[in-house]
């Protein structure tokens, strides 16, 4: 498994200088959402969070296949993402390069928002950007 | 060295069966010297002894490395098995890049190569011999094989063909002496990163750039096989400047394969050996760390928690995070991935782009071609090393302070798209460049989400699923609280990211 992945990532190319990313294009039917929790749920954590992917494949992060992309989840993000770069990596844009579509999410209480972004081989945004409508979730006190 | 050798068919020599009827499935590897008789025949005693060098050096060590055992040594060559045929095919190539680098310093007619077929069957084990069609077979693709390539059966390429990241060229089925059925024959060709790249259709820049890389990269390996068995003549420790100037400029341009896909055969590599030139470094430059105990984690983060006692015992470790240009060198080796590296990437800065899983296969070739103990840092000895005695927020105090590293946040130098050169800042108080910022650096540890249950003795701690592995010190593109020696993050093992790299550590 792990030699499988590390093979489909050496299709990759890069370590280039993040601004010469190129943008892959994505359907403009692709549709991304998350499955749950919905919009407006009060959750305990941690919590399964899982992402729904339509007219599009996901699969690993440097792995060129036409169409298909790899999940990023932004939590409280309030910067817009720059269309050209790689999406960020840290504590709030977590990364699901080895193709998983749901994640245990680990949050302290209060209010916090989810969104979903498609990266391609590269982590750069298709383009059209595939990303999900941003959710509010209530994570309940322990 | 059989001492070093795991047994292949260890603690069951006393029951096995009087005639031999020990049979098994094995990968059998036959290699033999090009033109043996002939060499002899120029240079006996010099053949012999480099020959020797090249078995004690090269070959039997590598063997070793890949859980290979050899069976048997013929005059100009040798049989040896593997359980397993991605490990024979694996130390195949190793074995061909190692001998060719190592013959590139002498003339043509005193190069010795090595011929390689690679075969899976059906075997008797003897204690020191093995028998069988599957072996003929594979002396068969030996003699068929190019001097310094590589050939297998078709049953290897079945087994191997999703699990090795290779180029293999079908050479179609072959008759063989003695043997009823056609064997199907296919080359190794180990340069697969422009063999792939050359088949995308937005790939063929980057091929050009791969192969530009390999050809320098060749080159530097040449350069860098000759000249560390100069300095192991020497006795010298290696050392370098940060930023020396690239060794790549002395490489010759006839180091170059010649297209890709060809880069198995054996290239005429002249190494040079101009007096006072720079001399090239096979190994990041270290220091040596003292022991000592220190408070792990803050209360910054919750996965910072609890603040524990660490003891650490004194370790080496990198002073600078590994550069493109020491990645280069592993690449040449054939060792490490190509396809890291990008058209622009430049020697001084740090190597990006590579997965957990890659930082640890440099590691432990550097460590195998060394013979020295390289491995990753541990989480606790990585934060250790970037506190540098210090228990404040930043090593260098309380609050963020404007050019001390390289983030976003953290004042300049900066470059956005990029990370900087290594070494652009002041060295922490233990002397260590790049300790938070510039890349975020892999370590050994699997990532647990807090301190709770952590080893104390500085051990990596790898309990776990281990899906993911720490990083820690942030890259250029996260925040100043990254930057803090107790910050830490985590990222799939096997994913690449274009702002993660790593340093070395070394056992003492």
């Amino acid at each position: 498994m792990l030699t499988r992945r590390l093979l489909l990532a050496s299709a990759a190319a890069s370590a280039l200088p993040l601004r010469f990313a190129l943008a892959t294009s994505a359907p403009s039917d692709a549709y991304l959402y998350i499955i749950s929790p919905t919009n407006g749920a009060k959750v305990k954590s941690p919590f399964w969070c899982r992402f729904g992917l339509r007219n599009m494949g996901v699969t690993h992060a440097g792995d060129a296949y036409p169409n298909a992309g790899h999940h990023h989840l932004l939590i409280d993000v309030k910067e817009p993402l720059d269309p050209n770069e790689p999406i960020p990596q840290d504590k709030n844009h977590l990364h699901f390069g080895a193709g998983q579509t749901e994640a245990r999410v680990d949050l302290p209480p209060g209010k916090h928002t989810l969104q979903l972004v498609l990266g391609d081989a590269n982590h750069v945004p298709f383009t059209p950007m595939v990303m999900s409508k941003k959710i509010t979730i209530t994570v309940l006190p322990h | 060295m059989p001492g070093e050798v795991r047994r292949f068919n260890e603690g069951k020599s006393e029951n096995r069966p009087p005639e031999g009827l020990a049979r098994r499935l094995a990968a059998i590897i036959a290699a033999d010297i090009v033109g043996y008789s002939r060499l002899m025949g120029m240079d006996e005693e010099g053949t012999h002894a480099r020959v020797t060098r090249y078995r004690r050096e090269l070959i039997d060590p590598t063997i070793a490395e890949h859980h290979g055992r050899v069976v048997k040594n013929t005059g100009d060559g040798f049989i040896a098995v593997f359980d397993s045929p991605v490990e024979a095919v694996r130390c195949s190539i190793v074995i061909q890049q190692s001998v060719t680098g190592r013959s590139a310093s002498l003339p043509a007619q005193q190069q010795i190569l090595y011929r390689i077929g690679v075969n899976l069957g059906d075997v008797i084990v003897e204690p020191d011999d093995v028998y069988g069609d599957g072996v003929n077979v594979a002396a068969r693709l030996e003699r068929m094989a190019e001097p310094g390539s590589v050939y297998i059966s078709g049953g290897v390429y079945e087994q191997i063909k999703n699990k090795l990241v290779c180029g293999y060229k079908a050479l179609g089925d072959k008759r063989v002496k003695n043997i009823t059925d056609p064997v199907t024959v296919y080359r190794v060709l180990a340069d697969p990163s422009a063999v792939k790249a050359a088949r995308q259709v937005r790939g063929l820049v980057a091929a050009l750039a791969i192969v530009l890389v390999l050809a320098v990269g060749t080159g530097i390996g040449a350069f860098w096989l000759f000249n560390r068995s100069e300095m192991e003549r020497q006795g010298g420790e290696t050392a370098r400047a940060p930023v020396a100037p690239p060794p790549s400029a002395s490489a010759p341009p006839s180091a170059a394969p010649a297209a890709p896909g060809t880069a198995a055969a054996p290239t005429p590599v002249v190494a040079p050996a101009p007096a006072g030139a720079p001399s090239l470094l096979s190994e990041p430059e270290m220091v040596m760390l003292p022991g000592g105990s220190f408070a792990m984690g803050s209360n910054e983060d919750a996965t910072e928690k609890p603040i524990h006692r660490v003891s650490i015992r004194p370790f080496a470790i990198g002073k600078y995070p590994v550069t493109v240009r020491e990645w280069k060198v592993c690449v040449a080796a054939n060792a490490c991935a190509a396809a890291v590296l990008g058209a622009g990437a430049e020697d001084d800065r740090p190597i990006t782009n590579v997965s957990w899983a890659d930082a640890d296969q440099y590691a432990k070739w550097l460590a195998l071609t060394t013979r020295k103990p390289y491995r990753l840092p541990s989480e606790a000895e990585w934060e250790y090393a970037a506190r540098g005695n210090t228990e404040s927020k930043f090593w260098w105090g309380a609050t963020l302070s404007l050019g001390k590293a390289n983030c976003k946040g953290c004042g300049d130098p900066y470059d956005p798209a990029q990370p900087l050169k290594v070494g652009q800042f002041a060295p922490n108080p233990f002397g260590l460049y790049d300790m938070g910022g510039n890349v975020a650096q892999w370590v050994e540890d699997c990532y647990h989400r807090d301190f709770a249950g952590a080893p104390s003795d500085g051990s990596a701690w790898l309990a776990g699923d281990c899906f993911t592995h720490v990083l820690k010190g942030g890259s250029w593109r996260n925040d100043p609280s990254y930057v803090r020696p107790a910050s830490r993050d985590q990222y799939d093992t096997a994913v690449r990211y274009p702002t993660h790299g790593f340093r070395v550590a070394r056992s003492e």
